[in-house]
């Protein structure tokens, strides 16, 4: 029994030495902290100001694009986020290869990877402003738009089963509606937006949080063309096609039957305008006999202004107005949206576009019922000096 | 077992095959005929039917090994540096008893820190290392799998080398032997069984933990990656097919490990 | 002052030089880091950041510190990771009297536990989701999955050991099965159980932040990764490591403190000394 006590003494030792630890704790604990003050939102310019402006001064998009892919230092974080990277560099004859980037930014920070995949409103904000978790890299990174470069796919959106949608046709109606709702009054208001997303249990920071709300507001309001869209959620046919055409390019599946499907799929597949058409229609939200009041949708990613939307219309009684009970689940786990919208954990999803396609030709049989972005919030980012 | 003869023990080892070969084919069965689904109450979306796995790999099977490739390079390339430092490790800690046992004790430590937390940073750690990403990723991963390995090899061959059999050391103390001469003699053989109780512990460790490290890696390559992707797609046939093939890289690792160690053991009992 | 009390036990002094000489390299790595790379704090903190971090009045997020969001997270997870861990300790324990009771069922099983543990948590979820259909639920199975092989293992080592000639004493005394295992064999598993226990502890804790990253609603494992995605502060990353790695080896050492006191032959040792 000898090798017993030899492992209580190890771990006695080692609790003794963490105990040490925290009393070295109390003595340099004095140490300050060397945090930046931060700095508005309002002080970063709109990313599609500063790529026309960098064209013009340093290398074209073509030019850095055609570099950093020929050194092997495109980044993407894949998962489904790849294709209009892909597509991108189909257009300019390059591979489709790529890196896999952390969901950091360090690999741009240390040069590992030249032209980094940001969205607009969450890295991208990181490497330019200076607040917590920033680079602070202000103006001298240039970006690349997905818009712009005319390889843009459709970004978050309302989804749910098919099944779901044709068994509680209200439900759907309402949610839209209330859903809608609140993403008006977060454009309207983005600040007060953030703030409510920050005390539903933000997963960044308040700095960061302003800067989001007002780069999602320029999503929702403005399609790929740079027009503004006044119809909050519409499903914009060409933008639509577009994505499904660069979906049945880019999206490579080792099964053959899914393959296939995915082939054959059209837009009716993919999205029902009906539930939106009759939510916008509506001027008091009241769709009859609701069939399920006690709803949820999961997010794509962890609780933030990107989605403030969902929490605007849980704060401000939207929801409980159409007669529903919502709660919202925050993302970014393995547990894909998709996925959870499909075996019914829950009843509602905030999903790319291109993530639905891959999983309706997987056979989920799931659907958009709103687009809420109109336009790509995926840019390419790059350091003006790499290229120069 | 003493009763045993040659015969009941052949036929002891063939139903030690056969047994778990006749419950995998009949598991097989009832999923394949959904009657696993069933008592289960999940559709065959999420748990693929056997046919459909296996026609996947077919068709796509060169994609697969390259996949495979680079996972079991990772894999062994980990246990195997792992263990070695673990075993050093071991020694150190017999030949200096005071200060190797604070040793054994951090490596403990360093076994309680959770592989999502070790993965991202080792990958940091490791961007210098090389200009090409395929390579630093490599070495990246293979580093998270050698210090997940080094613990279980470490207290284990420590036991090996330092429970001795009662009076063996005296024994050879009174035969004026040396230290070496009693570390060659005695705890380095002694150790050997020790070892391979560390490695059956570590071999599954080693695949599981290949699997995970190739999420937090550069470069976009290995079963491990494949499975997150086609799950996060929902691409769950496929997803299946790289969780076939990974369970496939750890069964084959076993079966060598259990081949070596009867051929290495064979002289003992 | 209690820290002098301690050095003076030379056990202690030893592993005492031990972490300054872990502390010693990690500075030495963090001043390098410091040098040459941007942002140091994501690769390598100096030790006294991540300590000056933990008593920070900074707000991150959600109008908590660091400290206080690693604290009430860490209570999520804990609390799954004892769940997961009870269930699969008495799993384990059950399986390896079942498996020593029947031949067959040790055949049968003991390759499949080991299949078992070798297919990734990713794989199994989606399924345990489906047939539990509660993520919460799910996250305590999966934890219970990964923790209960070593117990098992162990145990079954344990049952074997019994001589033979115990055995024979046994029958000897006409002592009829349930006999035979209540007084002799699942005594002598006890110390390879414990064995058994104080591996899957820490193992239960890592699995408990492992399946955390499921969904993202809270746990160790899911605020780990939004600090790795910089979503919030690096250091309640640098926190949770080290949180992680001291709850593991407590709680190895707190399976010691109890074998101490449940262990036959532990008691039998310690009043002998006595």
């Amino acid at each position: 029994m000898k090798h017993m006590t030899t492992m209580k003494r190890f771990s006695c030792a080692v609790l003794s030495a963490a105990m040490m630890l925290s009393l070295a704790a109390c003595g340099s604990s004095s140490t300050g902290e060397s945090s930046t003050t931060s700095n508005t939102a309002s002080e970063s310019s709109s990313s599609t100001d500063t790529s026309s402006s960098t064209a013009t001064t340093t290398l074209s998009a073509e030019d850095v694009i055609k570099t950093a892919a020929e050194e092997g230092k495109v980044g993407n974080w894949g998962l489904g986020n790849e294709y209009e990277v892909q597509a991108l560099l189909a257009k300019y004859g390059e591979p489709t290869t790529f890196l896999s980037q952390a969901f950091d930014m360090d690999g741009f920070d240390d040069d590992s990877i030249t032209l980094a995949s940001a969205m607009t409103y969450n890295e991208l904000g990181l490497v330019k402003n200076s607040y917590d978790g920033g680079y602070d890299y202000g103006d001298t990174v240039g970006v690349i738009d997905m818009n712009d470069e005319g390889v843009a796919m459709l970004e978050d959106n309302i989804f749910c089963t098919q099944a779901f949608a044709e068994a509680n046709p209200n439900t759907v109606k309402a949610f839209i509606y209330a859903s809608l709702k609140g993403w008006e009054y977060a454009c309207a208001n983005p600040e007060e937006a953030a703030e409510i997303v920050y005390n539903y249990g933000s997963s960044v920071s308040s700095d960061h949080q302003a800067y989001m709300a007002d780069e999602v507001k320029k999503l929702v309001e403005t399609d790929t063309n740079g027009d503004a869209v006044t119809d909050y959620g519409k499903m914009d046919e060409d933008a639509m096609q577009q994505t499904l055409d660069l979906a049945k390019q880019y999206i490579t599946l080792d099964d053959s039957t899914a393959a296939s499907k995915l082939e054959s799929l059209t837009l009716d597949d993919i999205r029902d305008t009906s539930y939106w058409e009759a939510a916008t229609a509506s001027t008091d939200g009241d769709f009859g006999t609701l069939e399920k009041t006690d709803v949820s949708i999961q997010l794509k990613w962890l609780p933030q202004a990107q989605f403030m939307g969902y929490y605007v219309a849980l704060e401000k009684g939207y929801y409980s107005d159409a007669g529903l009970n919502v709660n919202i689940v925050a993302g970014g786990g393995d547990i894909s949206e998709t996925t959870a919208v499909y075996n019914g954990s829950v009843d509602f999803g905030v999903t790319w576009v291109s993530n639905l396609i891959a999983a309706d030709a997987a056979g989920m049989g799931l659907t958009e019922v709103s687009q809420i972005f109109q336009r790509s919030g995926l840019v390419l980012v790059y350091k003006l000096a790499n290229f120069s | 077992m003493k009763r045993n003869g040659s015969s009941s023990r052949f036929r002891q080892s063939i139903t030690t095959v056969l047994y778990p070969l006749f419950f995998g084919i009949l598991i097989l069965v009832l999923w394949q005929t959904q009657a696993l689904h069933a008592m289960l109450n999940i559709d065959p979306f999420v748990l693929p039917l056997p046919s459909r796995i296996n026609s996947i790999i077919g068709e796509s099977l060169p994609k697969i090994m390259t996949n495979v490739w680079a996972t079991l390079i990772v894999a062994v390339a980990g246990l195997l540096l792992g263990s070695l430092f673990g075993y050093l490790i071991a020694i150190v800690a017999t030949v200096f008893p005071k200060w190797g046992a604070g040793g054994l004790s951090i490596v403990t430590a360093f076994n309680a820190i959770p592989i999502v937390a070790l993965a991202p940073v080792i990958t940091n750690w490791t961007k210098d290392v090389s200009s090409d990403a395929n390579i630093r990723s490599m070495v990246a991963k293979i580093i998270v799998v050698l210090l997940m390995c080094t613990a279980s090899m470490s207290l284990n061959a420590y036991r090996g080398l330092t429970e001795l059999r009662p009076f063996s050391q005296d024994l050879l103390e009174s035969y004026a032997a040396g230290k070496f001469t009693i570390f060659r003699k005695l705890r380095l053989p002694n150790s050997v069984p020790y070892i391979f109780t560390a490695l059956r512990v570590s071999v599954p460790l080693s695949v599981i933990s290949a699997l995970v490290s190739e999420y937090f890696a550069e470069y976009v390559i290995g079963v491990g990656r494949q499975i997150r992707e086609n799950i996060v797609l929902g691409q769950y046939p496929t997803a299946w097919a790289y969780i076939t093939v990974a369970c496939l890289i750890g069964i084959v690792m076993y079966a060598v490990l259990i081949v070596c160690e009867s051929i290495l053991l064979r002289h003992r009992k | 002052m209690k820290a002098l009390q301690t050095i003076r036990s030379s056990r202690k002094l030893v592993t005492l030089v031990w972490i300054l000489g872990l502390i010693i390299l990690w500075e030495c790595g963090a001043f390098y880091i410091e040098a040459v790379k941007r942002t140091p704090e994501n690769v390598l903190p100096h030790l006294w950041q991540i300590i000056a971090s933990v008593f920070s009045t900074k707000v991150i997020s959600n109008g908590q510190t660091a400290t206080q969001i690693v604290l009430t997270n860490a209570g999520a997870t804990l609390l799954r990771a004892g769940y997961g861990f009870l269930i699969g300790m008495a799993g384990g324990f059950l399986l390896a009297i079942l498996m020593k009771l029947s031949g067959i069922v040790e055949k049968v099983a003991f390759p499949y536990l080991m299949l078992i543990q070798m297919i990734p948590i990713l794989g199994m979820a989606p399924i345990v989701l489906a047939i539990t259909k509660d993520i919460g639920v799910s996250r305590i199975v999966i934890a219970a999955i990964l923790t209960f092989y070593p117990v098992c293992t162990n145990t079954l080592a344990g049952l074997k050991s019994v001589e033979q000639e115990k055995l024979d004493l046994m029958y000897l005394c006409a002592a009829n099965r349930y006999q035979v295992y209540w007084k002799t064999l699942i005594p002598t598993c006890i110390p390879f159980f414990f064995t058994g226990l104080k591996i899957s502890a820490p193992m239960a804790i890592t699995a408990s932040i492992l399946v955390d990253t499921l969904q993202g609603d809270g746990g160790l494992g899911c605020m780990l990764s939004q600090s790795l995605k910089h979503a919030m502060s690096i250091y309640v990353f640098w926190q949770i490591v080290f949180l992680s790695a001291f709850v593991g080896v407590a709680s190895s050492w707190l399976m010691g403190l109890l074998e101490r006191r449940f262990s036959p032959q532990k008691r039998l040792a310690a009043r002998k000394g006595a």
